[in-house]
């Protein structure tokens, strides 16, 4: 029990890595009221450049830095449609979800399916790293879990802490006051949309850089997704993202370990349950009477200066 | 979900290919009569350099341009639905092509419509559950390799405890399972299998952390019956053994490979594509399903870690199956449960086979 413990413990961080930086990416595009579903194309497309930085033999880091900037670039197109142009925020997003997937599948193609040496955990002492149940959890990880956890603090920070995200937060609940108070909405939704379209980045470079250590097409299987769903968990705070994304990577790092067992739970209820952890966690946030305002009330719609 | 199918998506089908064979009986076979030299397409539902099923086929697709000399003409990422299907097909029979080779169950139905539609146009589906006059499903027996692989991953066990990665819990995926553990009690009656079916046919991230939880449990030789290189990295790097499926996969474990079941799609596909050419391609009714006699399916070499003993057994055990002398599925066969599924002295028919939806004695694991 305490070898399967330390595993599954070991194993957690590396599946919530990946979610966390996703949903802080959208958290920042929702708090300035910009509805973004093009996450899963997003992580395609950085878990493509990561794999080729890292093939063409540049180190991990390099990897991850190219990962984060290619999400930026893929979004480029998504950006201007919909703060230029204030294109409907939803088509556009399902836009990008194509971009990216069909982007990553037509550039990758020489680099799928050929493994590189990717991100390695930090080095510990062994005796540090042998400890039962939080030895592999604290002394097998690499930077970029701890990294991912210090952004959702500094997120926090940013957004609830400075004037710059005091500005952000006021966009995303009522532009037009927010325009009338004198910020400038479209500069300051284009920098919540750019450090989003970065951390969204980063979190596909992690799946085939640090992850899989391997790149292939598809990879991303749905993780872009969860991480919408996981916003709404977090109701749209950081540092709740982080217990949404141990909760959800936790499950997901559950499943094959417990199916490893030769437990007998069927196979479709295990791949259920982070799904149903969803709607458990929405009910009750919904049956608690605070939360309500939690979304941002201008979210997934396009703001422009003559309607108000 | 977009990729969900993408690799192998066929073999889901092929399992109610069965099904689907048995209930609509077709007219007795005649040959087929295509207007004047083949020209040969191929039709994949992803890109043909997918490191696993595609790529089989499309290993395939170069012998028979080698040895008809002639040039195949190939379109890739063609969806699994009947309006791109017949958009594809209509193009290349309006161009004179007379011979299509698709790739996936899920244009089972698409090309039955369009062989129906152009009677002087030969078909062939990989894993396709559906035939006609000139369309021809084919699949293979893979159980067989794959009992096989699992003597030689037996024979190098030192926990006792081996481990398959499988996609979804369907009837060619359970008879891989299956056979894998059958052919390990084979060498070592007591020898524990675990199953793990990560319910896609493509998730590299998920199939590598079932492979570490494998080794975690003191797994030491994990078999891949799917086709990302994630599990033989990580036994690779735990100094474990590892079986592959699909290709030679040698290449992501240069230590610890024991030996891959490999597609020979050409050992099917030429000689068949020759027939169409000399007017005498009879489709069979019920599909085409080699096996090891045939080469379509086959062991790559072994490696130097099975010892000798078993490497004999292993080569004599092939050369019964070829013969027709014994299959992976002679009885008696227990499921889990104890209860016997193939009795004493019979065996199981292809009916049971594409129906399989039970896990053997000494498999650890759950279906569904």
């Amino acid at each position: 029990m305490i070898e399967f413990l330390t595993a599954w413990l070991g194993s957690l961080p590396g599946f919530m890595t990946p979610l966390l930086l996703a949903s802080l990416g959208l958290l920042f595009c929702e708090r300035a009221g910009v509805l973004n579903l093009g996450v899963e194309g997003v992580m395609a497309f950085s878990a493509m450049t990561g794999a080729i930085t890292a093939l063409a033999g540049y180190g991990p880091g390099a990897a991850m830095a190219l990962g984060a900037l290619a999400g930026l670039a893929v979004s480029i197109p998504f950006v201007i449609a919909v703060i230029v142009f204030r294109a409907p925020q939803i088509p556009a997003g399902l836009a990008l979800v194509a971009i990216g997937l069909g982007a990553s599948e037509a550039m990758g193609r020489d680099a799928a399916h050929k493994p590189f040496l990717g991100l390695q955990p930090i080095p510990w002492p062994e005796w540090l790293t042998d400890l039962p149940i939080i030895g592999r959890l604290l002394f097998e990880q690499d930077w970029m879990v701890i990294l991912s956890l210090l952004l959702a603090i500094v997120a926090t920070w940013g957004l609830f802490r400075t004037r710059h995200g005091l500005r952000l937060r006021a966009i995303g609940e009522d532009p037009a006051t927010a325009d009338a108070a004198g910020v400038d909405v479209q500069l300051y939704q284009f920098g919540a949309l750019m450090i989003g379209a970065l951390l969204i980045g980063l979190a596909g470079a992690y799946l085939s850089v640090a992850g899989s250590q391997i790149w292939t097409e598809g990879m991303v299987a749905g993780r872009g997704w969860i991480s919408l769903a996981l916003v709404v968990f977090a109701q749209w705070m950081p540092v709740r993202a982080i217990f949404g994304a141990v909760l959800f990577g936790g499950a997901e790092a559950l499943i094959p370990r417990l199916q490893a067992q030769g437990l007998e739970v069927p196979v479709y209820f295990l791949s259920m349950t982070p799904y149903l952890l969803t709607i458990g966690a929405l009910l009750l946030i919904s049956l608690s009477m605070r939360t309500s305002q939690a979304e941002p009330g201008f979210l997934g719609r396009a703001y422009t200066r003559q309607d108000r | 979900m977009m990729n969900f199918s993408k690799v192998r998506r066929g073999l889901m089908a092929a399992a109610l290919a069965g099904v689907a064979m048995a209930s609509a009986p077709l007219p007795a076979a005649h040959a087929v009569e295509i207007k004047g030299d083949a020209k040969i397409a191929f039709i994949y539902a992803a890109t043909a350099r997918d490191g696993g099923w595609n790529e089989a086929l499309d290993n395939a697709r170069m012998a028979v341009e080698a040895d008809l000399g002639v040039k195949v003409a190939v379109v890739e990422s063609i969806k699994e639905e009947a309006t791109a299907l017949k958009n594809a097909i209509d193009l290349f029979v309006g161009r004179g092509f007379n011979v299509i080779v698709a790739t996936g169950y899920g244009y089972s139905e698409g090309i039955l419509e369009a062989a129906k539609a152009n009677p002087e146009v030969a078909f062939m589906n990989a894993s396709g559950a559906t035939n006609h006059a000139n369309l021809e499903g084919f699949y293979v027996r893979t159980y067989q390799a794959w009992y096989l692989a699992g003597m030689a991953a037996a024979s190098t066990s030192k926990s006792g405890k081996i481990g398959i990665i499988g996609g979804f819990p369907v009837g060619v995926v359970n008879w891989d399972v299956n056979a894998f553990a059958l052919g390990a009690q084979a060498v070592n009656p007591d020898i524990e299998t675990t199953v793990v079916y990560t319910n896609s046919w493509w998730d590299p991230v998920k199939e590598g952390e079932v492979a570490e939880a494998m080794l975690d449990q003191g797994i030491d030789v994990i078999g891949n019956n799917l086709s990302s290189a994630a599990p033989f990295i990580a036994a690779e790097k735990r100094d474990a053994k590892s079986v592959g499926f699909q290709l030679d996969m040698s290449k992501h474990a240069p230590r610890g490979h024991l030996t891959s079941v490999m597609f020979n799609w050409d050992k099917h596909l030429v000689p068949t594509i020759k027939a169409i050419s000399d007017g005498s391609w009879q489709p069979n009714e019920w599909g085409a399903f080699p096996g090891m006699s045939d080469g379509v399916v086959s062991l790559s070499s072994l490696s130097d870690d099975i010892p000798a003993d078993v490497k004999a057994k292993i080569e004599a055990a092939a050369a019964k199956i070829m013969a027709g002398e014994m299959t992976p599925f002679d009885g008696p066969i227990l499921a889990q449960d104890g209860s016997v599924k193939v009795a004493e002295g019979a065996s199981m028919d292809d009916g049971a086979l594409w129906g399989m939806d039970f896990l053997v004695k000494g498999v650890k694991g759950t279906l569904n």
